[in-house]
């Protein structure tokens, strides 16, 4: 407001007055000026009857369901975790330390923050991104001849893609996924109702020739490489289910 | 810090108003596709920030979230929508000086009477016509019942700001109502 209008102030008063932000010294000294000044009472009305329309005549734009459940899905709560006879987190998380106890055939390494660090986070962005929207993948199939030639076109090359059905890790789409500023290829694979992401990013000279285990915000990641590319998978699976799958990746005979 | 207890804090403090944060998104974007994404979106950064969330005021950390991931959507996808307060302040301070005719100066107040007769189709189109300043700190107080403070929060800005907006926002509304009606 301006000091052109010496009434400004006492405008704004009017407002706080209606919202309920005075104080009883302060109302009262706002009521008098409007008792006193009939301009100031008009536009108390006018607030009133504005304030009125609107509480009662804007519809309310309610939360779709789907929206709701895209969120609980993508952080792991509500009804999409609580299925029976599905483990929990923590059961799988037991299950983890008993398999780290026995002694994985994998070799884990703990390595100090690299570049690959950066890689992983992004996957795991990558993944979560794709679990909140309305489908996790662009191109929904479980036929790798299908998956493989639709990213023909998109990317410089399309990724190794494998048939895992059999050790029940079916596909079930593809997806471009942006790793460092790159479109780089992503498969998606499921297990029971979890979804597991694979990158492959091209050049993956920074990532080691030894399996490579992160945990991004509660994610999963194990990353590897195979010739230029680096591959990272990405789940909420546990460590020892999704070290499974991995096993079955890159075991699986190319075609 | 565990992900479980992530889970169940975002459970705790954000998806009690998960309404409000769609409600919110739907008004700044003005498109319900558009709300979709941005929800998603603040609920991802949410859930990344839940750790540092300080156990004050659930709804004002969670709509901050959502209006800031709101602004970037705006400012990716719709250039020149988000004009900044301070030409936005400075051409009202020009209409309102003496001699020229200004809402602020001069306004054609419309009565309360015509007020109270809007109807919900002339009083959406009037929020939506709203700079987003003004319309932002509108619906967080009078659609979504929010408190100065709450707001000044929010928005990040001093309380006083947050008055003179609202007055603002609540002046060009009602002129757009009397403004429109035959």
């Amino acid at each position: 407001m301006t000091n052109d209008n010496p009434a400004a102030d006492d405008r704004l008063l009017i407002h706080a007055l209606v919202d309920g932000e005075l104080d009883p010294a302060h109302a009262l000294e706002v009521e008098r000026k409007i008792a006193a000044d009939p301009a100031l009472a008009a536009e108390r009305a006018r607030l009133l009857a504005l304030q009125r329309a609107l509480r009662e005549k804007v519809p309310p734009k309610p939360l779709p369901a789907h929206v709701r459940m895209r969120v609980e899905r993508a952080v792991g709560i509500g009804a999409a975790r609580s299925g029976r006879g599905r483990p929990t987190w923590a059961a799988l998380a037991a299950s983890v330390a008993i398999a780290l106890l026995a002694g994985s055939a994998s070799t884990y390494v703990a390595l100090a923050p690299s570049g690959g660090d950066r890689v992983a986070e992004e996957v795991a962005d990558d993944h979560l991104r794709a679990l909140m929207a309305s489908q996790p993948y662009e191109v929904a199939s479980s036929d790798r001849h299908t998956v493989k030639p639709w990213f023909n076109g998109k990317i410089p090359q399309a990724p190794r893609v494998v048939d895992l059905a059999q050790q029940d890790f079916p596909l079930v789409g593809g997806r471009i996924d942006v790793i460092g500023g790159e479109a780089v290829p992503a498969l998606v694979y499921r297990h029971r109702q979890h979804l597991i992401s694979v990158a492959a990013v091209p050049d993956g000279k920074r990532a080691g020739a030894q399996l490579q285990r992160r945990t991004v915000r509660g994610y999963n990641l194990v990353g590897w490489r195979d010739g230029n590319t680096a591959y990272w998978a990405v789940s909420d699976l546990g460590a020892g289910e999704l070290d499974a799958f991995v096993q079955a990746f890159r075991s699986a005979p190319a075609e | 810090m565990s992900i479980e207890e992530d889970r169940r804090r975002f459970a705790d403090v954000v998806m009690p108003h998960l309404g409000d944060a769609y409600s919110l998104a739907h008004w700044l974007t003005g498109d319900a596709a558009d709300a979709d994404d941005v929800v998603q979106e603040a609920s991802l950064r949410a859930f990344r920030a839940i750790g540092s969330y300080g156990g004050r005021n659930a709804r004002a950390w969670t709509l901050t979230i959502v209006r800031n991931t709101a602004f970037s959507w705006l400012t990716k996808h719709r250039r020149g929508t988000v004009v900044a307060v301070d030409d936005l302040e400075a051409v009202e301070r020009a209409q309102a000086l003496p001699g020229r005719e200004g809402a602020l100066a001069n306004p054609a107040t419309p009565e309360t009477e015509l007020i109270a007769k809007a109807d919900a189709a002339r009083l959406e189109a009037g929020i939506a016509a709203l700079p987003v300043p003004f319309r932002e700190t509108l619906v967080l107080r009078d659609l979504q019942g929010l408190d100065y403070r709450e707001i000044a929060e929010v928005m990040e800005v001093p309380v006083g700001t947050v008055m003179s907006r609202l007055a603002r926002a609540r002046r060009r509304l009602m002129d757009t109502i009397g403004n429109t009606e035959r």
